[in-house]
């Protein structure tokens, strides 16, 4: 721990220009660290740019909590709705020109993933296997496209799923505003019919 | 003895405390209710929810019969109106022609209830006045609806303190964890009626359509076992949902606050598990038991709309 090391901090800290050397021998030297960051620190207090409470250790407290987090080999599953990921409403309806456009392209992909799928329903005997089965036009192997329906056959499920919670949403908001009752006079009303219990 | 006097002076104390904070919470949304009802006012608010912000324009008005004249708008993206003259609301969507219904309040972003008489609530929700703020520039006084029981979410109003005028709402789950925020961006009360609302009184409405008599009170061949305490059947019917086209058999219940529509209809899967989004507060949750698909969505927690989607069970046909 030479003193001419602590002085070449001290000039670092001054925004000197550094050689890379110099940066390795901070990086490397522990004490040289705490050195870099006490100057800072002493140059803040001076400037007045501390904050009121000043936590000296905390880039050691997040590298000790970083080690000590569990290395987690698979996701944990929870029974709590509430923890899992939240899936935002993709609004379907929502921007009506662009919409228009590319739900007919979609319209079309659905068809052409119905037909496809339709054929494919069919278990092929072992010795078509080779062969190779046109359909919509293109002629493609017929293992790859085993592969290509159950993802699109997925794809389908969840945009069907979005559709499905779309129109739920939107439905159960027209309900409200034809079934609006008077709150006020609801309440007054004695339990005409209590369906809970 | 001496601590036993002390501990009994710090219960007394405590209780007088909490009696006190609630005694400060009713009359506020009591005030809030009458400034919706009778104040001339022409407001901008903005709803944020799922990263998004949707602005409206919301008037108010007092004619000189004494009528409420309303305009509620939506102004991004394909036009929204909700146009109210005292008992006839009018819906302009983009979905549905124009028509109009006969209720006292309009169905939008801002809960009917603060309107009328928030404090029936107090069977299944507790008034707690939290504190000042500052709010749209005006000092605040910030309330809390909170349900009692763990399966509603909780409803946080920043009121005026000079008009008693809503000026933020937000809804918050049990931990705090925010999930629809109503920020309001401008507030003009006048002692007129705005232009707007002068217009309107002068314009005809879309007819009122007829719903049967009974047609919301239909007798299902399904139940809902489980509800959290307060809520009430408003509605039971057979319709098809008008985005899909499929028919399915409704309940919606309220509990003064929120809304919650069950669906129930037949399915071609046999079992699908739950499946659940978030729009908001909202939740639309999914599942298919036994070939019949049931569904919930309302401003509740995930796992209160489990827990309803749960209790629905099919009643055996009677026999004619």
């Amino acid at each position: 721990m030479s003193e001419n090391k602590f002085e070449t901090v001290s000039s670092v800290v001054d925004s000197y220009q550094p050689n890379d050397e110099i940066i390795e021998d901070l990086l490397n030297d522990a004490h040289l660290s705490a050195t870099w960051d006490r100057y800072h620190l002493m140059g803040d207090v001076m400037r007045g740019e501390t904050s009121d409470v000043i936590n000296l250790d905390l880039s050691s407290e997040i590298a000790a909590a970083i080690a000590d987090e569990p290395t987690v080999l698979a996701p944990r599953t929870s029974n709590n709705l509430a923890a899992k990921f939240k899936a935002k409403v993709v609004h379907l309806a929502k921007p009506f020109g662009q919409m228009a456009i590319a739900a007919s392209a979609a319209g079309l992909m659905v068809m052409g993933v119905q037909q496809n799928s339709a054929d494919n329903n069919v278990i092929l005997p072992e010795s078509q296997v080779v062969k190779t089965m046109p359909f919509g036009g293109i002629a493609e192997p017929v293992s790859l496209n085993f592969q290509q329906t159950s993802r699109t056959n997925e794809k389908q499920a969840f945009v069907e799923q979005q559709r499905r919670f779309q129109a739920l949403l939107s439905d159960h908001q027209q309900q409200i505003k034809l079934s609006s009752v008077d709150v006020s006079e609801q309440a007054k009303q004695e339990k005409v019919e209590d369906p809970v219990k | 003895m001496k601590l036993i006097r002390s501990l009994l002076l710090l219960v007394t104390i405590s209780t007088s405390v909490t009696a006190n904070e609630t005694e400060q919470a009713e009359p506020w949304l009591e005030r809030l209710a009458q400034s919706l009802q009778s104040l001339n006012f022409s407001t901008s608010f903005v709803v944020v929810k799922n990263n998004q912000a949707e602005p409206y324009h919301w008037f108010h008005g007092v004619n000189a019969d004494g009528d409420e004249l309303e305009i509620l708008s939506l102004l991004n993206g394909p036009r929204r109106d909700i146009l109210r003259k005292k008992n006839v609301v009018s819906y302009i969507e983009p979905e549905l022609p124009p028509y109009s219904v006969v209720s006292q309040q309009i169905s939008g972003p801002i809960p009917a209830i603060l309107k009328m008489d928030a404090t029936t609530l107090s069977q299944t929700y507790d008034f707690i006045s939290v504190g000042r703020s500052r709010v749209l520039g005006r000092p605040a006084q910030l309330i809390r609806i909170v349900s009692k029981d763990p399966h509603r979410y909780g409803h946080w109003l920043w009121l005026d303190q000079k008009t008693g005028m809503l000026l933020k709402l937000a809804i918050a789950s049990r931990t705090g964890q925010l999930l629809e925020q109503i920020q309001f961006t401008h507030l003009d009360i006048t002692p007129e009626l705005g232009e707007s609302l002068q217009k309107l009184q002068q314009s005809t409405l879309p007819k009122v359509i007829e719903i049967p008599e009974g047609y919301q009170a239909q007798t299902l061949q399904w139940q809902v076992k489980w509800l959290p305490e307060g809520f009430k059947q408003i509605n039971a019917n057979r319709h098809r949902i008008s985005a899909t086209k499929k028919p399915v058999e409704f309940m919606l219940f309220n509990d003064g606050l929120v809304d919650v529509s069950v669906y129930v209809n037949g399915s071609e899967d046999t079992q699908r598990a739950t499946d659940y989004v978030m729009d908001g507060a909202t939740v639309v949750l999914n599942q298919v038991v036994n070939g019949f698909e049931v569904s919930v969505v309302g401003k509740i927690p995930a796992n209160t709309a489990k827990a309803i989607a749960d209790s629905v069970v099919l009643m055996p046909k009677t026999a004619p």
